[in-house]
């Protein structure tokens, strides 16, 4: 193994690699940033000049483009609120206020860094548990991905802010908006009135552009100011805050980053749901979590290092199996196949080399990517000091574009615009747009798996698999915890004003 | 004599075998200085994209286009770029590329979602077709097709939603004899795939390529070819017609037939007679092209073509046979609602 190690890195090491690695990696993030173009777009524009390198140059170019779009997208999520794809989303729920506080320049050091660590972390357990991983795919299936599912939805309540029934309001209805269209138990339309463009259901990044972008687009409209005042805000934070930042929450970074590895490595659970699930996850554990939602840096660190460890452990799938987990592993695997490399659990043995290769790709990526990225972030930190006139339209457009550009359908524009509209409206009144994406996101997965498990397993399934039942009961256990922990807080705050009461 | 002389030499002369007369890559202008639209129904990293990004360029060299635009249309599972192509205007610089038993299935099964009728559409030859097979998982009891019989309990079978494969089976089933259970639900192929490796249902239908690297490392196993003939990769797997009983074999090639329709190329109806001669015939020539074969054997991106009056005749009488498919196509659907 040690052999593979080493000659995986030596692979990488050859001009040609490494060239390719650096145009992967610029090429990435220009397109991460731009909304609406994620790892697919930029990994299927770059595929047909693959043909005819060397299996690591190739890989290099791929895999670098494809890592650096992650943390693309978390730039704009930062600076603007303006989520490039749904994984960047939790970015701004924590970044967007930082920002706004003038800590722009800590925020994308802290998530630059944040991202590296993951990446890192990722990738190193990842090699650890190469012969870990067959057995955990085979070991759970569509109930235990319902478990998830379930404890996915106990994070409304941590975005609720004040108002539960907002919370649930909001959900449902999220909930409701991903049931537009097919549905994907019985093929039948649902909320469709007949329309050709609303069968496909509604877009998810295209709502969260709306959601996010297009409402955050026209509160600075009528506020008719720029994002940061300078005047009234002072940049006050630097680049090594960020990353000082992200190293002193070390074990934070490490449980988000075996978070996303483990999330990756779940053909049936997407990127959207990691980051959200960090973000709950870094929420719950958190001794202050009042602060989160209003700037805490621990908020934009742990879906970072989620999202960095989440490439790393979708490639599982891919390699162990001969299965692409997603579409961009689709493309990965026919880039495998033009190589003449045919992905399946050979691949962990005659090609352990070539799986190293990738491993250290995305530890080299990654770091090329902070690299640049901590270099050029004091500069991208000036962007939200620009003046609404200027901003908005600017953003406006490239958002419309981004919407567009998501399917190809100028129906989605539309989409974009009245989302935009609903995300001011829920802003106004508190309710958590955040929750509605959770409603939206998980929906269907609950929809499919509860279908499958059912039909597979019977009525009972919670209670004739373990696996199932120990989740179940976990879900169970945690969300009960924080209610058990106030209600004992509440009685020490009373035992103790009664002693102080007896005192006087 | 290398190589190339005789894929040359067998390129020139296939045309003159097939007994068309078609002056050997003789081009109308047609398309010469003009862009031409290929719209893809599905996804940029799916089959289909890949087929028409290595067809594109070849395309462009034998049409004398100025440039051969690829466009992705996904959706409704190739319903919506079908829809679409069915609406646009019949110039002939509009032309849907995409896997056409589906466009036959949705409307014999009265899907809401297909809004043409497959028939009217011009067809202009298939690119390939891929033999599909009926795979179990490597654990599984099952260890021929013999054995899905004696399972005395229906088939689990793992399904997308209501597309090509899941009419297929439903087909199959029938026309075999044995009872199926369709679990709806599961997101895609790498779901259903693993679904069936774990032994959560008892097998479903994938492609020739998707499924090699399973079967080479024994996570899967076919037992039926959905298929005119034997596969050569593997041999000793029955074809599904080989296996039905006499009243049943119609159905079974009806189902077939219009599997092995596949990626084809098809433009509006009505479409201009010259833009129709013109594509045919330029597609005739890239599929004989010995680069291009060259450059589908190095990519181990397999094709089969199919000319495109040739495929018209064809998908005319198989819509008309497959009108006997549609109760069992219906029923499949009602079974799962």
């Amino acid at each position: 193994m040690l052999e593979a190690i080493a000659s995986g890195l030596a692979a990488l090491l050859t001009p040609q690699a490494i060239l390719f690695m650096v145009i992967g990696v610029i090429y990435g993030l220009i397109i991460g940033i731009l909304p609406g173009l994620g790892g697919v777009v930029a990994m299927a524009l770059l595929l047909p000049f693959t043909y005819g390198f060397e299996p690591a140059a190739t890989l290099a170019l791929l895999l670098g483009a494809h890592i650096a779009t992650v943390w693309g997208d978390s730039v704009t999520s930062i600076l603007f609120s303006v989520p490039g794809s749904a994984k960047g989303l939790s970015l701004c729920f924590d970044g967007y206020p930082m920002t706004k506080q003038g800590q722009a320049t800590r925020a994308l050091a802290a998530s630059a860094t944040g991202a590296l660590l993951g990446g890192v972390i990722g990738a190193v357990f990842l090699a650890l548990s190469i012969p870990l991983i067959r057995p955990v795919i085979l070991a759970l299936g569509p109930s235990e991905y319902l478990m998830m599912a379930l404890w996915g939805l106990t994070i409304i309540a941590t975005f609720s802010e004040g108002s539960l029934i907002k919370g649930l309001t909001a959900s449902a209805l999220g909930v409701l908006v991903a049931f537009i269209g097919m549905d994907v138990v019985t093929a039948t339309p649902r909320f469709t009135f007949g329309s050709e463009f609303l069968m496909d259901g509604i877009s998810f990044p295209v709502a969260m552009i709306g959601l996010f972008a297009v409402a955050e687009m026209m509160k600075l409209y009528l506020k008719g100011t720029s994002i940061v005042d300078r005047a009234l805000i002072k940049e006050v934070s630097t680049v090594w805050q960020g990353i000082k930042d992200a190293f002193r929450h070390w074990w934070l970074v490490v449980r988000s980053s075996l978070l996303g590895l483990w999330i990756g490595v779940l053909p049936g659970v997407g990127a959207s749901v990691a980051g959200l699930a960090a973000y709950a996850q870094a929420m719950q554990t958190s001794k202050n979590p009042e602060r989160f939602g209003k700037g805490a840096v621990e908020g934009v660190i742990a879906p970072d290092a989620t999202m960095g460890a989440n490439e790393g452990g979708g490639l599982m799938p891919t390699l162990a199996f001969g299965i692409p987990g997603g579409e961009s592993m689709a493309l990965l695997l026919v880039a495998f196949i033009g190589l003449g490399v045919v992905p399946g659990p050979e691949m962990l043995t005659k090609n352990l080399s070539l799986v190293f290769s990738m491993v250290w790709i995305i530890v080299i990526a990654n770091v090329l990517v902070t690299l640049i990225g901590l270099a050029i972030c004091p500069y991208l930190a000036r962007l939200p000091t620009l003046h609404a006139n200027l901003m908005v339209p600017t953003v406006l457009s490239v958002c419309f574009v981004g919407a567009f550009a998501t399917r190809g359908h100028i129906e989605d524009v539309v989409v974009a615009f009245v989302f935009g509209v609903l995300g001011y409206v829920m802003d106004k009144y508190r309710y958590s747009r955040a929750n509605f994406v959770i409603g939206m996101v998980l929906a269907t997965m609950i929809e499919r798996n509860l279908h499958i498990s059912l039909t597979l397993h019977g009525e009972f399934f919670i209670f004739t698999r373990p696996l199932t039942l120990i989740l179940f009961i976990f879900v169970i256990v945690t969300t009960a915890l924080p209610f058990i922990r106030n209600r004992r807080r509440k009685k020490a705050q009373a035992a103790q004003a009664g002693t102080q009461g007896g005192v006087a | 004599m290398n190589i190339r002389w005789k894929a040359l030499l067998a390129g020139l002369l296939a045309p003159g075998l097939m007994g068309v007369s078609v002056p050997a890559y003789s081009q109308s202008d047609f398309y010469k200085d003009k862009i031409l639209n290929i719209i893809v129904a599905g996804g940029p990293a799916g089959g289909h994209t890949r087929y028409a990004r290595l067809i594109g360029p070849y395309l462009q060299k034998y049409t004398g286009a100025r440039e051969v635009r690829i466009t992705n249309m996904p959706g409704g599972g190739g319903l919506k770029a079908a829809n679409h192509v069915w609406r646009l205007k019949p110039d002939g610089m509009n032309i849907f590329f995409g896997n056409v038993a589906t466009l036959i299935l949705a409307p014999l099964a009265g899907s809401p979602g297909a809004q043409f009728e497959p028939g009217k559409f011009g067809f202009l030859g298939r690119a390939t077709s891929e033999a599909r097979f009926l795979t179990v998982g490597g654990k599984s009891p099952i260890k021929a097709f013999q054995d899905v019989k004696k399972l005395n309990r229906p088939f689990v079978y793992p399904s997308q939603g209501t597309d090509e494969d899941f009419y297929t089976m439903a087909v199959l089933a029938h026309a075999l004899g044995f009872q199926l259970k369709a679990v709806t639900g599961y997101e895609g192929n790498a779901d259903t795939a693993l679904a069936v490796i774990k032994g959560d249902g008892d097998g479903h239908i994938t492609g020739w390529s998707e499924s090699q690297g399973a079967i080479k490392a024994g996570d899967k196993r076919p037992i039926l070819a959905i298929a005119s003939k034997r596969h050569s990769d593997y041999p000793d797997v029955p074809t599904a017609e080989e296996l039905a009983p006499a009243d049943q074999k119609s159905l079974i090639r009806a189902i077939v037939d219009i599997n092995e329709t596949h990626r084809s190329y098809i433009a509006p109806p009505n479409t201009d007679a010259q833009a129709t001669a013109a594509f045919r015939a330029a597609l005739k020539a890239v599929m004989n092209d010995p680069e291009f074969i060259e450059e589908t054997k190095k990519g181990n991106r397999p094709v089969s073509y199919m000319d495109g009056a040739q495929q018209q005749k064809v998908v005319a009488e198989i819509t008309k046979a497959g009108a006997n498919l549609t109760p069992i196509l219906k029923d499949a659907v009602k079974a799962i609602q």
